[in-house]
């Protein structure tokens, strides 16, 4: 699962939609195999289009949770003209959101506190009969 | 014509592509002109719910569905094998390089709300007694089979709720296209969903497959 995917994923548990702890799951840094990927190529159009969607604060709170502390505060902004600097933030970017991808690993709720697995890069959100 | 990707999987195990899974290839294709005017020039988070083989997700990626080099692909599915296939036919028609990831779960449960730009559903849509339980075990190959074909009431338990919740899973400039047998009444539904919300629905594709009579209907919201 790629680094970009956790900015979609939610708890899927029903009565979870009303807390504010559901998203994004709460990844273990301890647990969590990381591969880099590196066959989507670069495409600073395709970022500026990410970056212009994301949610760049559960993008940080889940770099902290897989132990990159490095990204700014303020999600980044550009001139239409792209700097050579420009192009440096958005190829780390790239590196992050497209190209690092979570082999295996494991992931929790924070309202419900479930742990939620991902095996062979997919994540496994199915809830047990109990809780669907 | 568009080219039809390549399939080979165990199709005791995923549901093989048939009448259905091409009529929603056509479909795609003559909306090509529409959806790049409805989604151009921003990110499209695609997701296609019960990919099945992943021919139709596929089949986007290959013909860069809504338009090209800004869409992200999601699959959900509750059939893990469905994920592995989908994974697999990706892979056999040259979409490495491409933004896809598969998830397993419950249809829409565990995306954020109204992130999905474009929805793509061909569910189990034939009339049943009833929705068949999800296996507990991957090994279970014919129950995850059933679970691809069998809707329940009129085969339409799982398509309503995701109808239900078309509302919370697209963007506000989302759009979906669904599938629907004759015996799912979608005349009938479209019109009380059409009454009662904001929707605006199409008819985009119709088809006789056999005995069954298809449709794909195209729902996006009033503005």
């Amino acid at each position: 699962m790629k680094f970009l995917t956790t900015n979609f994923l939610k708890c899927p548990v029903k009565t979870c939609d009303t807390s504010n702890d559901n998203f994004p799951l709460q990844y273990n840094g301890e647990k969590c195999q990381l591969i880099q990927d590196e066959s989507i190529e670069f495409n600073p159009e395709f970022l500026l289009n990410i970056l212009d969607r994301i949610d760049w604060a559960a993008i940080i709170i889940v770099a902290r949770d897989l132990g990159n502390k490095s990204l700014p505060p303020t999600k980044p902004s550009f001139s239409p003209e792209l700097s050579d600097d420009d192009l440096i933030v958005l190829r780390d970017l790239h590196t992050l959101l497209l190209q690092t991808s979570i082999v295996d690993g494991e992931m929790k709720c924070k309202n419900c506190g479930h742990i939620y697995f991902i095996k062979n890069s997919i994540p496994n959100l199915l809830l047990p009969p109990h809780l669907a | 014509m568009l080219p039809t990707p390549y399939t080979k999987f165990d199709y005791d195990k995923v549901y093989e592509p048939s009448e259905d899974s091409f009529l929603l290839l056509d479909c795609l294709e003559s909306e090509l002109k529409f959806l790049d005017e409805k989604l151009k020039g921003k990110l499209s988070v695609v997701c296609e719910i019960g990919p099945g083989s992943g021919i139709v997700t596929t089949f986007m990626i290959q013909n860069s569905i809504p338009s090209l080099n800004s869409s992200i692909y999601l699959a959900v599915d509750i059939n893990p094998w469905a994920l592995e296939s989908t994974i697999d036919t990706a892979a056999r028609n040259n979409c490495k390089g491409r933004y896809l990831d598969t998830i397993q779960c419950n249809l829409t449960d565990s995306l954020k709300a109204n992130e999905v730009d474009l929805l793509v559903f061909n569910p189990p849509y034939v009339p049943a007694e009833e929705v068949p339980q999800i296996p507990e075990s991957k090994g279970e190959i014919d129950n995850w089979l059933d679970l691809a074909l069998l809707g329940g009431k009129d085969g339409m338990v799982i398509t309503n709720k995701v109808l239900e919740n078309l509302d919370s899973i697209l963007s506000s400039n989302g759009v979906a296209y669904i599938l629907f047998c004759a015996r799912n009444k979608p005349e009938v539904i479209t019109a009380e969903m059409k009454k009662t919300g904001n929707w605006k629905i199409e008819l985009v594709e119709t088809r006789k497959a056999g005995w069954e009579v298809l449709s794909v209907y195209r729902f996006e919201r009033q503005h």
